[in-house]
């Protein structure tokens, strides 16, 4: 049997930090593989426009800006495979990758698989995804045209969705935990100045009401204990998001939140497994700071390769 | 072949024609439908003489969207000899539309 074919590097996830993984390694002359399960760009690509990465004065589509990186590296020889990993063993020599492309051997593996909106954890809920229950009022807010529809969330996500659905909905209520916006100063104003969009403070989403499609949501008051329903058309979930580290899981070390534990080096608790992007510990996760880990990893696993490994 | 885009006699006759039929349906202003796209034009390819795959704009063609009874975008359609075999609503990845053709194609 003839040995398996060993990539320098596998980067799985082709969001901003591994595209720029890729880009960096194909670069330096590694022989790198990018896995990605759809499409280019990560969480980025359903962002309709990106103001806030430098070089693009007028902003940029995330999809597009994706569709830039991802052709960017495969200029200089980075290769792009989309299959999805279902499992990994990073402790192996070489590292092995269990792909829906078949089994994948690399020194090095860069982890840049993002975060996934975080779900209400409510009864019904996955069956009613896409039947009036939404995570991105980028994506499926022009369903609900002149509709009422329910965000759920106080943080920058959840105002950013009110202020884009309130442009499209009839109707926008905000329902948040507690009684005042965690979201940026940039927010209130233009959320006060609005028009349609309503608050219902200290409430919490605890029912979805409807059959085979949402009809409005059951509300409680945390402070009263009082239940009410309000009728609905949609309703966007923005509560954060969770970190998909599923494949790192019982290998490598991960905060009580789930993210891959690794500082500014993007080095984990393996040798020669980096994570970067959103999967990592870091304060804040952006395109910006992403695309930083991207670079930083290659200069990493670099180190490790030229040591023998 | 790479994916097509089709109105409703395009549709019809594909529908007609003997290769199983793969339906995108989607819409311009739907940021996961662009997602899907790159995976749907690889399926599409790798798939190139066993099946045709359709792309219908539900703002151009409101009627045959309708028709096909679909409720949100992005879904896929999968017909054979004109019957329908199946749904898949969003898949999150390639690997899931690999997948359900399989399932439903029995290859």
């Amino acid at each position: 049997m003839s040995e398996p074919h060993v990539y320098d590097m596998i980067v799985v996830g082709g969001g901003p930090g591994g595209c720029t993984a890729a880009l960096y390694a194909a670069r330096a002359g590694l022989e790198v593989l990018l896995l990605e399960k759809l499409s280019a760009g990560g969480q980025m690509a359903l962002t309709e426009q990106v103001d806030n990465y430098p070089g693009f004065e007028k902003g940029v589509d995330g999809f597009s800006l994706g569709e830039k990186m991802q052709r960017q590296a495969e200029r200089f020889g980075a290769k792009t495979l989309y299959a999805q990993v279902e499992r990994a063993d990073l402790a192996a020599s070489p590292k092995a990758l269990y792909t829906t492309g078949g089994v994948l051997y690399a020194r090095t593996v860069v982890l840049a698989t993002g975060a996934d909106p975080r779900r209400l954890g409510l009864e019904r809920e996955q069956a009613l995804t896409g039947r009036g229950v939404a995570y991105c009022a980028a994506c499926d807010g022009m369903r609900y045209k002149g509709g009422t529809v329910v965000v759920v969330g106080g943080g920058n996500s959840a105002a950013a969705d009110a202020l884009l659905l309130s442009r499209v909905a009839k109707k926008v209520i905000l329902v948040h935990r507690r009684d005042t916006l965690r979201a940026t100063r940039v927010y209130h104003q233009p959320l006060g100045q609005s028009g349609n969009i309503e608050f219902r403070w200290n409430t919490v989403v605890e029912g979805l009401l409807g059959d085979d499609r949402l009809t409005g949501v059951a509300l409680r008051d945390v402070r009263t204990g009082e239940r009410t329903s309000l009728s609905c058309d949609g309703l966007f979930v923005s509560v954060g998001r969770a970190p998909a580290s599923g494949l790192a899981r019982g290998q490598l070390a991960l905060d009580e939140a789930g993210y891959i534990l690794a500082d500014e080096t993007t080095r984990t608790s393996l040798a020669g497994v980096y994570a970067v992007g959103d999967v990592r510990t870091k304060p804040l996760r952006q395109i910006a700071t992403a695309v930083a880990d991207g670079a930083t990893a290659v200069q990493m696993a670099e180190e490790y390769l030229a040591g023998g490994a | 072949m790479a994916a097509m885009d089709m109105n409703k006699a395009g549709f019809e006759q594909a529908l007609a024609g003997e290769l199983p039929v793969l339906v995108d349906l989607w819409a311009p202003w739907c940021g996961y439908c662009r997602r899907i796209g790159p995976a749907f034009e690889q399926v599409a390819r790798e798939n190139e003489g066993r099946l045709v795959a359709a792309k219908i704009n539900v703002d151009e063609e409101p009627e045959l969207a309708k028709d096909l009874g679909a409720e949100v975008i992005p879904t896929l359609l999968l017909y054979r000899g004109g019957r329908a075999l199946g749904t898949l609503v969003a898949p999150d990845s390639k690997a899931a539309i690999d997948r359900f053709l399989a399932g439903r194609l029995g290859e």
